[in-house]
């Protein structure tokens, strides 16, 4: 057992890092939610680099590959990591140009850059269907999420092998757990730092008690998200592990956005401020795979073999 | 980062598994006793002998103190096992955990001859003499006293919440042996004899299960100084360092997953496992104890690279504490009256779960602590 971060996921993380401080953050965010925009240049850079053969690599793997969904969606990268990064390799499929989007069993609600996507995976029965995307099967939908959204209805599809949807739901559920965890940190270091520099009644905000429990048990959350997420890719995404991740990352999510936007105030509801950068975000997260309930049910049939409800 | 224990550790886990299957085959029901029962304190009686003579009972002391020398993970194998089966070794967890240790640690030669083989043996119970009618949470706040005689200490005061003062030999006590006013830089450890003359123990009944508690009154009791374990006044340090890593010694997640698992086989049975309702709060309550996990195995794995404990200790400790919440509550909601009925599964966690918080520091106090060191919040 080791908790610490190999030097192999240091010397990835950092060069990840750097190629994130030039084509991603906060700015180059806000520049292209303004326009809804998938971002083909971050995407080819990643590409370039060598971050989207992470997964099969000699040497990294499934966890690294999940460490760097989690620094992509910190630094609020507009691709589709996720796909990209687990659910095409891990179905040794290969990774096209432009965005992916995954659906669910019983998914027909709007997905992230779908007017954008050049194919979409759902996860059937028992098989993956896989279907090339063109603009005209998509209709964008309006929403203040942070992403932009549109309704798809695939043609063209095409059944992939048996057992290949539980695979994608697993790895799925790994990816939305790191793109979570990501957010949710950056989210949270700007709320403790927040609770820190703000004065009320002559002191510091986080100097409160009632605060200082309720960002406490927030850290417990995450901290428990975070571990369980890697262990699961370190797993190879386990139905149960990848449940278990998402289960509670999901509900470490719901808590977070509560407090993180409680306790900034009003400023925190503001455009100016970041903190919306990464919370609307999560909220999308939140509404995947079927959502928490979906994930804790999960649990439930794949630990104690019921069949689901 | 890697998830996985070494071969060795995993095959002693399977190995430890065959013994305790074997063991603990007839009769031994794991979850439906308190730690200080009358049935949990004779049966580990017995037991620890059985664990002794295979080396299990003190596989991670150092040889010289009749230890296997392992690692922390080999030891804290041994204590997910036994706290998956209800805790077997009844109270002597603690002498094997921390009691022992720290007399390895401060302990003087002499100290360490009389006091070390009976624990690695499995004869003597210990008990923990901290709390008290003014000062629990407030520890520093102790008022019983530790005054010197001539080459004796004489204690006198009073220590209550001392679970299974009714079956030790032997308290490990804290007293002040300088002012109160020196808050915690005053205070002593004392390896007190139970039968010492002037101690009295009472038993105060609570509703935790089948666990007891004790009052102790400590009048004129008259010890030999070499009762006192370290420095006069540096109580406090022997206390700090050698609990830091026992807010996570008692695996507690293990004994929850596995009501949780029982649990399940009952609403199986009920057929109310199917129900989408009943499966969104055991999926809730099992990640709770998946977390805690993890958590708890963070610290291990600092402990194993012989690093300072650190605040993560406390993240772990709230996150156990939520994990037995979760499945005492869940118990109550899925089986009602069912979980009423005297030492059903859902009776035994949930008594337990209110107890979680309070025991081996406040789940409040874990929090004012990450706040502190770990977000490093200002000061109240
Ligand atoms: C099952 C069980 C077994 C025990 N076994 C032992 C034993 O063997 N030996 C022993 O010495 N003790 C034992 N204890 C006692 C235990 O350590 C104390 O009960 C505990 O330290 C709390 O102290 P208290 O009961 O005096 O509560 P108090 O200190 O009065 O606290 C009451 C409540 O106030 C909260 N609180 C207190 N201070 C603060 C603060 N600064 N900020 C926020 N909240 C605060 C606490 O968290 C708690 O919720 C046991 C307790 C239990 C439940």
């Amino acid at each position: 057992m080791d908790f610490e971060r190999s030097d192999t996921q240091h010397a990835l993380l950092d060069a990840l890092g750097t190629l994130l401080s030039r084509h991603a953050g906060t700015q180059r965010c806000r520049e292209l939610a303004e326009r809804g925009a998938y971002d083909h240049e971050l995407e080819s850079e990643l590409r370039a680099a060598g971050f989207l053969d992470v997964f099969g690599e000699d040497g990294a793997g499934p966890l690294e590959a999940t460490l760097a969904v989690e620094q992509i969606s910190a630094e609020l990268g507009a691709i589709t990591p996720v796909p990209h990064l687990l659910v095409l390799p891990a179905l040794g499929l290969p990774v096209p140009e432009g965005p992916v989007v995954l659906a669910g069993r019983d998914g027909s609600g709007p997905v992230r850059y779908g007017s954008e996507a050049r194919q979409i995976l759902t996860a059937g029965a028992d098989r993956c269907v896989a279907a090339e995307l063109s603009p005209d099967d998509a209709e964008p939908v309006p929403s203040a999420y942070g992403y932009p959204l549109a309704r798809v209805v695939p043609r063209r599809a095409e059944d992939l092998a048996p057992g290949t949807s539980q695979t994608m739901m697993n790895w799925w559920r790994v990816g939305v757990c790191a793109e979570a965890l990501g957010m949710m940190q950056r989210a949270f270091d700007l709320t403790v730092q927040y609770a820190k520099d703000r004065t009320v009644f002559g002191r510091a905000l986080g100097s409160f008690q009632a605060l200082q429990h309720r960002l406490a048990e927030v850290s417990v959350l995450v901290e428990g998200a975070r571990w369980l997420t890697y262990e699961a890719a370190f797993r190879g995404a386990t139905t149960e592990s990848s449940a278990v991740a998402a289960a509670h990352t999901m509900a470490a999510l719901n808590r977070l956005t509560r407090e993180t936007h409680q306790i900034t105030g009003a400023v925190g509801l503001t455009r100016e401020h970041d903190l919306h950068l990464w919370t609307l975000r999560l909220q999308a997260l939140r509404a995947e795979l079927g959502g928490l309930r979906a994930h804790r049910r999960a649990v439930v049939t794949s630990r104690w073999e019921v069949a689901a409800a | 980062m890697e998830f996985a224990l070494s071969e060795a550790d995993t095959a002693f886990r399977s190995d430890l598994v065959g013994f305790l299957d074997q063991e603990l085959a007839d009769g031994w029901n794991r979850s439906e006793h308190g730690l200080g029962s009358a049935v949990y304190t004779d049966f580990s009686r017995g037991f620890v002998h059985t664990l002794a003579a295979k080396g299990w009972l003190t596989p991670h002391w150092p040889p010289e103190y009749g230890g296997g020398g392992q690692g922390a993970w080999q030891h804290f194998v041994l204590g997910e096992e036994m706290w998956k089966r209800g805790e077997p070794r009844g109270p002597q967890y603690m002498n094997v955990n921390w009691v022992g240790p720290s007399i390895i640690k401060y302990g003087t030669e002499e100290q360490k001859k009389e006091l070390l083989p009976p624990i690695t043996r499995g004869e003597v119970f210990w008990c923990q003499g901290f709390s008290e009618p003014e000062a629990g949470t407030d520890l520093a706040s102790l008022r019983t006293r530790a005054d010197r005689d001539g080459e004796d200490y004489v204690l006198n005061g009073q220590k209550i919440w001392t679970s299974y003062a009714n079956a030790a030999d032997y308290c490990f006590l804290l007293a002040r042996t300088g002012s109160v006013s020196d808050g915690r830089n005053g205070i002593s450890v004392f390896l007190l004899p139970l039968k010492t003359p002037g101690v009295e123990v009472r038993r105060i009944d609570g509703f935790v299960g089948d666990h007891s508690f004790n009052e102790l009154f400590l009048t004129d009791v008259r010890i030999p100084r070499n009762c006192l374990l370290g420095e006069e006044n540096k109580g406090w340090d022997i206390v700090r360092r050698t609990l830091a890593y026992e807010r996570v010694g008692a695996p507690r997640y293990a004994r929850a997953a596995l009501v949780l698992d029982g649990l399940a086989d009952w609403c199986r049975t009920a057929g109310l496992l199917t129900d989408p309702g009943v499966q969104e709060q055991f999926g809730d309550a099992r990640a709770l104890c998946e977390a805690a996990r993890v958590l708890v195995y963070r610290v291990i794995d600092e402990r194993a690279k012989a690093k300072e404990p650190s605040p993560l200790a406390y993240q772990a400790r709230a996150a156990m504490v939520q994990a037995e919440r979760a499945v005492g509550d869940l118990a109550l909601d899925v089986m009602g009256s069912e979980a009423l009925v005297e030492k059903s599964p859902g009776d035994a966690q949930f008594r337990n779960s209110l107890g979680a918080g309070i025991a081996a520091g406040s789940y409040e106090v874990q929090l004012n602590l990450i706040s502190r060191l770990i977000l490093k919040l200002p000061k109240e």
